[in-house]
C-alpha cells in the first residue's frame, strides 16, 4: 500500500480520564465529559483557550440524544471553536483520534481535543446493539453483539481442554491488570488456581462463550489533546507521537460462518500498517499492545491476527504469562475492554493508556521496561479494526535491532 | 499551506418527498456507481480509493451505526470509513483534512438522509435536546428556529412581503435545477397565507421533508487531473459551535457563523465578501435565514436584512440560484446541497442557472437548533 | 438452619409474601425454583398477579432453577456480595431461561432485616457507656460538679459522673453527695427518657423519679451532653436528592425495502429462497445486497437456492438480547444458525434459527462431514419477512 508523507507531525500531549463505573448517576453528560476535559487540559497544562478544535465522539443510538456534541458543548467547552462529530460504532474512540490526527497534520488546526464518552447506563446498550442490525431481517435474529464462534473455531484448532484453559488464562490475566488500574471498572480478584472452576461454572451466554470471558458496560469519559510538533514540543516534556493508523472496514453481512478461510480486518490492518512502516517483526517490535478486547476468546485469537503469527503461538503467549505486565509483549496493562468498555471512549482509552505506557505515567500498571513503542487498537461495527502506531521519540521508526 | 484539494467528481439523485421505493443503500450506490463512471477511479491499494468519509444520522436512519450497512455499497470492504454526523460540508471538510495531512490521496465522500422514513421529523429533533429541561418542554429543532425568528424580524424590519419573496423566489430557482425537490410554484399572496407553524414560521416558509443522496470525490493536488479537467479547489473551510441553551445565546448574533465566515475567508484570501464573492450558497431551513445568515458573513450590513432583500440583494450576490435548503434538502445534508450547487456553476454545469465567469463560491451548512452549529467553505476554480 | 450476615435463607424466603409487588409481576405465570445448598429447596409460583412460596422437593416444571449456597443467597439479598461477581465465576448457577429469572427482581422489594431491639439492660448500659463520648465541653465551661445517677430495678445501676475542668469521667457508684442526684424507681423508665418516649416533668409528677440538690444543675444536663442515639441509627444528614429520569422514547418508522430486498422477501411469501450473484466474482448473497462488497459492481443475477441445505455453524444462546423495538426476548436457549442451502459454497451462509428442541441434536460441519441436512419449515401465513421461515429443522 503505497505511502504518502505526512504534512507534519502530531503528538499526544495531554491525557485525561474518568474513573470507569456502572453508574455515575451524580453527574449528567456534560458534567462527565468535563470531568475528563478538565484533567486532560491540567495534564497538559494549558487552558480551553489554546485549543482549536474539538472532535466528538458518540453515537446517538446509545444515550438517546440526537447530535450530541450540541448539548455536551456546555462541558466539552467547544464554544467558539471548530468542532466535528465522528462516530463509527465500536471503533469510535479510534477513529477520532485517527480524526484529530488528519485535522492537526492537515495544518488546519494546530491543538485538537479528541473526547470519547459513554454513559451506558442512560440507555439499553444490549437493545443499542440489536438495533444495529438490519431492520428487515437480521434484527429479529439476532444476538446482540454476542457469539460462541470464534470459541468453537479455537477448539476446534486446539483441543477442547488447552483452548478454554488459555481463554480463562487471558481472562484471569486481564484481570490482575484491572486490578493494578485505579480507573478500571470491574477487577474480581481473580486467581489462576480459578481456572478450572471458572471454565466449568461460569454460566454461558453463547457456546462455549461464557459470562466471565465478556466485557463490560461501563460510564465514563476519556479525553486526549493533540498537538502539532511545533506546538506539542513546547507544551510538553514527554509527547507521545502518533506515527500512522489505519482504518479497515468489512461489509454488513459477515460472509464468515463457512468453510473458507477469510482474512479478518484485524489481520488485513495489521499486515498492511506494518508493511507501510517497514516493520517485519511486530512481536518483537513492539513494547506494548493495548487492545481492543470485547472478550476473552476474541483477545486470544486476535493475538495471533494483530502480530501475525502462526500455529499456537499466540497460545504460547498466553499460557507462558508472556502477556502480563512484567512479560515478553505485555497486553492490556489497563486491564482491557472486559475490564472497562464505556464504548463511545473504549477505543480512545486503548490509545491513551498505550501513550500513558510511552510516558512512564501508568503508575501501578506501568510496565517495568523502558516503552518507546506501542500499538493501540480499537474494533467495534462488523468486525471494524483501526489500528495504531505511537512512538516514544520521532526519530529510530523501524525495526530494532 | 500551499497544496490544495480538488472535488474531482459529483454525483446526486433528485431531492424528493420519499423515496419509498429504495432503500437509502439504493440511493447512495447509484451515486457512487456514477462516480466511478465519471472519474474511472478504482478501489486499488495503491493508486484507489482508500478511505471513505459518509454523512449521516443514526435517529433519522433509526439504526445505530447505520453507516455499517453502507460499507460496501461505498466500497469500504477492506478499506476505511468514518462518518461525519453534523452537516455534510463539515464531512466535506473532514475530508480535505485526511488530503492535507498526508494520509490519503484520495477521499470518497457519500452522504444520505431520508426525513421520510420517520413519523415525525420534529420528534427526531426534539431529541437533540437535553432530557431534563428542554426536551420535555417541547422544543425541536421548528419552534426554536421560531423564537429566532422572531427576535430576528422585530430586529432586522423583516415583513411578511419579505419573506414571501424569499420563498416564491426559491421555488422559481428550484425550477431550473433538475436535481431539486418539485413543489408547486407558489405566489407571494400563498405564502403570507400559508398556515402558521410556529409563529412567525408558517408552512410554507420551511423546507419540506425530503430524502436525498449525494457523493463527491476529492483529491490532492498532484493527481486531480487523473480524474477530471474541471477541479473545483477548496480554498477555505471552518466551522464554529455557539451555545447550547437558546437564552444563552443572543439569537440573532450570528457569533457562530460570523467566526467560522472570517476563518474561512482569511484561509482562502477573501479580503471583501461582497466583491470576490461570485455566488453564495447559504443553509436557509427557514425563509428568515437567509438574510440572517447573509449578514452572518457580511454579506448584508448587521440588522439590516429586511432592507437588503427589498434593494435586491438575493440577486446582486446570486444567493440561493439553487433554490436553497428552503426548497428541499434533507437537514444533515443541506451544507453538501449548497456545496454541490458551488461546484456545478464552478464547472460550468449549472444550466439554466449558470453564472457566468464565477471564479469563488461560498457554500454554507448548519447544524443544530437555530443554527448552533456553521460551517462555511470557500471554493474556487 | 444458619445465618449468615445475621439473616437466616428461610428469613428471605418467609418474607416474600409482605414483600411481594403485584405490579411488577404483571402478565407473569411460572414458577421458580431456588435450591440452597444445606438448606433447602424451594418454589416461588406467580399467577394472576399473585405468589406462592413454599419448600418443595421437585423443581421440575420450574421456568428457572437457582442454585447456590447460603451465604451467597443472603449475600446478595442484602447487597453485602456482588451478584455480578457471583454469577460469573459461577456461585450463583441459573438453569433455564435467564431472562424470566431477571423479572423476579421487580416482583419483591429489597429485604430488609429487622432492628434488633435491645433489652433495657442493654440499653442502660450503652446509655452509660456512651456518656463520656456525649460530653460537650463548651457546654459545661467552669463547671466543677458531681452528677448522681441512682436507677433502679433489677436492670438499674448507680453512677457519678465527675465534671471539672472541661473533662468528664465517670465513676460507679454514688460518689460522696453529688452535687446533683437523679433518682429514677425503674430502669425502664430512665430508657424511655433518654429515647425521648417519655419527658421527665411526667416521670416527676408521677413520682417515679426526683431530683435531688441542686435542681437548675439537673436543667441543664440535657445541653451538657449530646443526645443518646442507639447503636445501627446514624445521625441523618440531610443528602442531596438526586433526580433520576426514566422515559422510553419511540418514534415510529416506514423502512423501505427496496427493489432487492423487495424481491426478496416476496420470494420467500412464495416458499422461494432467492440468493442474488455477482456476474464478476460469481458468489452468492443471502440475503441479497445491491452490491458485491469485493468487486464492487451491482450484483444483478437472481439465482434460487434451497430451501434444504447443510448445517454449518449452531449457535446455542443462552442469553437473549431483547427486541429493540418490541422490549421481548426470545426464550432460552435457542439455536441461531449458520446453513449452507444447497447451490451454495464456502461462506455463502444463511442466517436463520433452529427449531427449538433440536438445538442440541444437530451436527455442524465441523463434526461431521457435511453438517446436519436441514430443510425450512415454513409459517402458514407468510407476509414477506423473514419470519416466512419460522426455523430450520432436521431433514428426517
Amino acid at each position: 500500500m503505497a505511502h504518502r508523507k505526512k504534512n507534519r507531525n502530531v503528538a499526544i500531549v495531554g491525557i485525561g480520564q474518568t474513573r470507569y463505573s456502572s453508574h455515575r448517576e451524580d453527574v449528567n453528560q456534560p458534567e462527565m465529559i468535563q470531568e475528563a476535559v478538565r484533567l486532560a487540559l491540567k495534564d497538559a497544562g494549558i487552558s480551553i483557550a489554546d485549543v482549536d478544535c474539538v472532535v466528538h465522539g458518540n453515537m446517538e443510538l446509545f444515550e438517546m440524544i440526537h447530535q450530541p456534541d450540541l448539548w455536551h458543548m456546555l462541558g466539552t467547552g467547544a464554544y467558539g471553536k471548530n468542532a466535528f462529530r465522528i462516530t463509527t460504532g465500536g471503533t469510535t474512540g479510534t477513529t477520532i483520534v485517527a480524526a484529530g490526527d488528519n485535522l492537526v497534520a492537515s495544518g488546519l488546526y494546530d491543538v485538537a481535543m479528541i473526547i470519547g464518552f459513554e454513559k451506558l447506563q442512560e440507555g439499553h446498550t444490549t437493545g443499542g446493539i440489536t438495533n444495529m442490525a438490519d431492520p428487515l431481517w437480521f434484527r429479529n435474529l439476532m444476538t446482540g453483539a454476542l457469539t460462541g464462534t470464534t470459541a468453537s473455531a479455537t477448539i476446534k484448532e486446539f483441543g477442547e481442554e488447552r483452548a478454554k484453559r488459555a481463554a480463562m488464562m487471558m481472562r484471569v490475566i486481564m484481570d490482575k491488570h484491572a486490578g493494578l488500574n485505579p480507573n478500571a471498572h470491574r477487577s474480581f480478584g481473580l486467581d489462576f488456581g480459578q481456572i478450572p472452576d471458572l471454565m466449568e461454572n461460569s454460566p454461558k451466554l453463547v457456546g462455549e462463550l461464557r459470562l466471565i470471558h465478556m466485557c463490560s458496560q461501563s460510564d465514563g469519559a476519556c479525553v486526549l489533546i493533540l498537538a502539532d510538533e511545533e506546538k506539542a514540543k513546547k507544551i510538553s516534556r514527554k509527547p507521545v507521537w502518533i506515527r500512522d493508523h489505519i482504518t479497515v472496514h468489512r461489509e454488513e453481512s459477515f460472509n464468515v460462518f463457512g468453510d473458507e478461510p477469510v482474512e479478518m480486518t484485524h489481520h488485513f490492518a495489521a499486515r498492511h500498517l506494518f508493511e507501510r512502516n517497514r516493520i517485519t517483526k511486530p512481536l518483537e517490535y513492539f513494547d506494548v499492545f493495548e487492545m481492543y478486547d470485547p472478550s476473552a476468546w476474541w483477545g486470544l485469537d486476535w493475538l495471533r491476527e494483530f502480530f501475525l503469527l502462526e500455529g499456537d503461538e499466540h497460545l504460547k503467549l498466553v499460557e507462558n504469562k508472556e502477556i502480563m505486565i512484567g512479560g515478553k509483549i505485555p497486553l492490556n496493562p489497563s486491564g482491557g475492554v472486559i475490564a472497562s468498555n464505556p464504548i463511545g471512549a473504549t477505543a480512545l482509552v486503548r490509545v491513551a493508556e498505550a501513550a500513558l505506557q510511552i510516558r512512564g505515567d501508568a503508575g501501578a500498571h506501568q510496565i517495568p521496561k523502558p516503552v518507546k513503542h506501542a500499538l493501540a487498537s480499537g474494533f467495534g461495527g462488523t468486525i471494524w479494526t483501526v489500528l495504531f502506531i505511537l512512538e516514544k521519540e520521532l526519530t529510530g521508526w523501524g525495526e530494532r535491532k | 499551506m500551499g497544496k490544495r484539494v480538488a472535488i474531482c467528481a459529483l454525483a446526486q439523485i433528485k431531492n424528493e418527498p420519499d423515496i419509498w421505493y429504495r432503500r437509502f443503500q439504493g440511493m447512495v450506490f447509484e451515486c457512487v456507481q456514477a462516480i466511478l463512471k465519471q472519474t474511472g477511479v478504482t478501489f486499488d491499494l495503491d493508486k484507489g480509493i482508500r478511505n471513505v468519509v459518509t454523512c449521516s444520522d443514526d435517529v433519522f436512519d433509526a439504526r445505530t451505526i447505520s453507516d455499517s450497512a453502507l460499507t460496501d455499497v461505498v466500497g469500504a470492504h477492506y478499506r476505511g470509513e468514518e462518518k461525519v454526523t453534523q452537516d455534510g460540508l463539515n464531512g466535506l471538510g473532514y475530508a480535505m483534512a485526511c488530503i492535507l495531512s498526508g494520509h490519503d490521496d484520495l477521499i470518497l465522500l457519500a452522504g444520505h438522509c431520508k426525513e421520510s422514513q420517520s413519523e415525525s421529523r420534529r420528534m427526531c429533533t426534539n431529541l437533540a435536546f437535553d432530557p431534563f429541561y428542554c426536551r420535555p418542554l417541547g422544543l425541536d429543532f421548528l419552534n426554536a428556529s421560531a423564537l429566532q425568528a422572531r427576535a430576528y424580524v422585530t430586529q432586522s424590519g423583516l415583513t411578511e412581503e419579505h419573506l414571501a419573496r424569499i420563498v416564491v423566489r426559491s421555488r422559481k430557482n428550484a425550477v431550473r435545477n433538475p436535481y431539486a425537490r418539485e413543489n408547486k410554484v407558489v405566489t407571494e399572496k400563498e405564502v403570507m397565507n400559508s398556515p402558521m407553524l410556529a409563529d412567525p414560521i408558517r408552512e410554507l416558509h420551511y423546507y419540506p421533508v425530503t430524502d436525498w443522496a449525494v457523493a463527491m470525490l476529492l483529491c490532492c493536488e498532484e493527481r486531480a487531473k487523473e480524474f477530471t479537467d474541471k477541479p473545483v479547489w477548496i480554498t477555505g473551510f471552518a466551522n464554529c459551535m455557539d451555545n447550547y441553551f437558546l437564552g444563552d445565546k443572543d439569537l440573532t448574533s450570528n457569533f457562530a457563523l460570523r467566526k467560522a465566515a472570517q476563518k474561512a475567508f482569511r484561509m482562502a484570501g477573501v479580503k471583501d465578501p461582497r466583491k470576490e464573492l461570485g455566488l453564495v450558497e447559504l443553509n436557509d431551513a427557514a425563509a428568515y435565514q437567509l438574510p440572517l445568515w447573509a449578514e452572518g458573513i457580511g454579506l448584508a450590513e448587521e440588522g439590516k436584512g429586511g432592507r437588503w432583500i427589498e434593494a435586491g440583494g438575493l440577486e446582486k450576490y446570486q444567493v440561493n440560484l439553487s433554490g436553497g435548503m428552503l426548497n428541499g434538502n434533507p437537514m444533515i445534508l443541506g451544507g453538501l446541497a449548497r456545496a454541490a450547487e458551488a461546484i456545478l456553476q464552478l464547472r460550468g454545469e449549472a444550466g439554466e442557472r449558470q453564472v457566468n465567469g464565477v471564479r469563488k463560491a461560498l457554500a454554507h451548512g448548519t447544524t443544530g437548533a437555530a443554527g448552533q452549529h456553521h460551517a462555511v467553505m470557500i471554493l474556487g476554480k | 438452619m444458619s445465618a449468615y450476615f445475621g439473616v437466616k435463607v428461610e428469613d428471605i424466603f418467609a418474607t416474600m409474601p409482605e414483600r411481594f409487588r403485584p405490579e411488577g409481576a404483571e402478565g407473569i405465570s411460572a414458577s421458580y425454583g431456588y435450591n440452597i445448598h444445606g438448606e433447602g429447596k424451594w418454589k416461588l409460583t406467580v399467577k394472576d398477579g399473585k405468589m406462592k412460596i413454599g419448600k418443595a422437593d421437585d423443581l421440575s416444571g420450574c421456568a428457572t432453577v437457582t442454585t447456590t449456597d447460603g451465604e451467597t443467597f443472603v449475600g446478595i439479598n442484602l447487597g453485602k456480595v456482588d451478584a455480578m461477581k457471583a454469577f460469573s465465576s459461577g456461585k450463583f448457577k441459573v438453569e433455564g431461561d435467564f431472562g424470566a429469572l431477571a423479572k423476579t427482581a421487580k416482583m419483591f422489594r429489597k429485604y430488609i432485616p429487622p432492628q434488633k431491639e435491645m433489652s433495657t439492660r442493654e440499653y442502660i448500659l450503652d446509655m452509660f457507656a456512651t456518656l463520656e463520648k456525649r460530653f460537650q465541653p463548651k457546654k459545661a465551661e467552669g463547671l466543677d460538679v458531681t452528677v448522681g445517677y441512682d436507677i433502679g430495678g433489677e436492670d438499674g445501676g448507680k453512677w457519678t459522673a465527675v465534671i471539672r475542668k472541661g473533662e468528664c469521667l465517670l465513676k460507679e457508684g454514688i460518689l460522696g453527695t453529688p452535687t446533683v442526684t437523679l433518682k429514677v424507681q425503674s430502669a425502664a423508665d430512665w430508657v424511655a427518657l433518654m429515647l425521648g418516649k417519655i419527658d421527665a416533668l411526667s416521670l416527676l409528677s408521677a413520682g417515679k423519679a426526683a431530683i435531688t440538690g441542686e435542681a437548675p444543675l439537673a436543667l441543664k444536663l440535657g445541653e451538657i451532653f449530646a443526645p443518646y442515639v442507639p447503636p445501627g441509627e446514624k445521625a441523618k444528614e440531610p443528602e442531596q436528592e438526586l433526580i433520576v429520569l426514566r422515559k422510553t422514547i419511540s418514534v415510529n418508522q416506514r423502512f423501505a425495502t427496496g427493489p432487492v430486498m423487495g424481491k426478496f422477501l416476496n420470494g420467500l411469501k412464495e416458499k422461494k429462497i432467492l440468493a442474488n450473484q455477482c456476474p464478476q466474482c460469481k458468489r452468492l448473497q443471502l440475503p441479497p445486497r445491491e452490491v458485491c462488497a469485493v468487486c464492487r459492481v451491482e450484483a444483478t443475477q437472481w439465482v434460487e437456492v434451497g430451501p434444504k441445505g447443510h448445517l454449518a455453524v449452531n449457535e446455542i444462546v443462552y442469553y437473549a438480547s431483547p427486541d429493540p423495538l418490541t422490549g421481548e426476548t426470545r426464550e432460552t436457549p435457542y439455536g441461531s444458525i449458520h446453513v449452507l442451502l444447497d447451490g451454495c459454497k464456502g461462506n455463502e451462509t444463511f442466517t436463520h434459527l433452529l427449531r427449538p428442541d433440536q438445538i442440541f441434536k444437530v451436527k455442524e460441519t465441523w463434526q461431521e462431514e457435511k453438517g446436519s441436512r436441514l430443510r425450512p419449515v415454513w409459517a402458514e401465513r407468510r407476509t414477506g419477512s423473514i419470519h416466512d421461515i419460522k426455523f430450520f429443522e432436521l431433514d428426517e
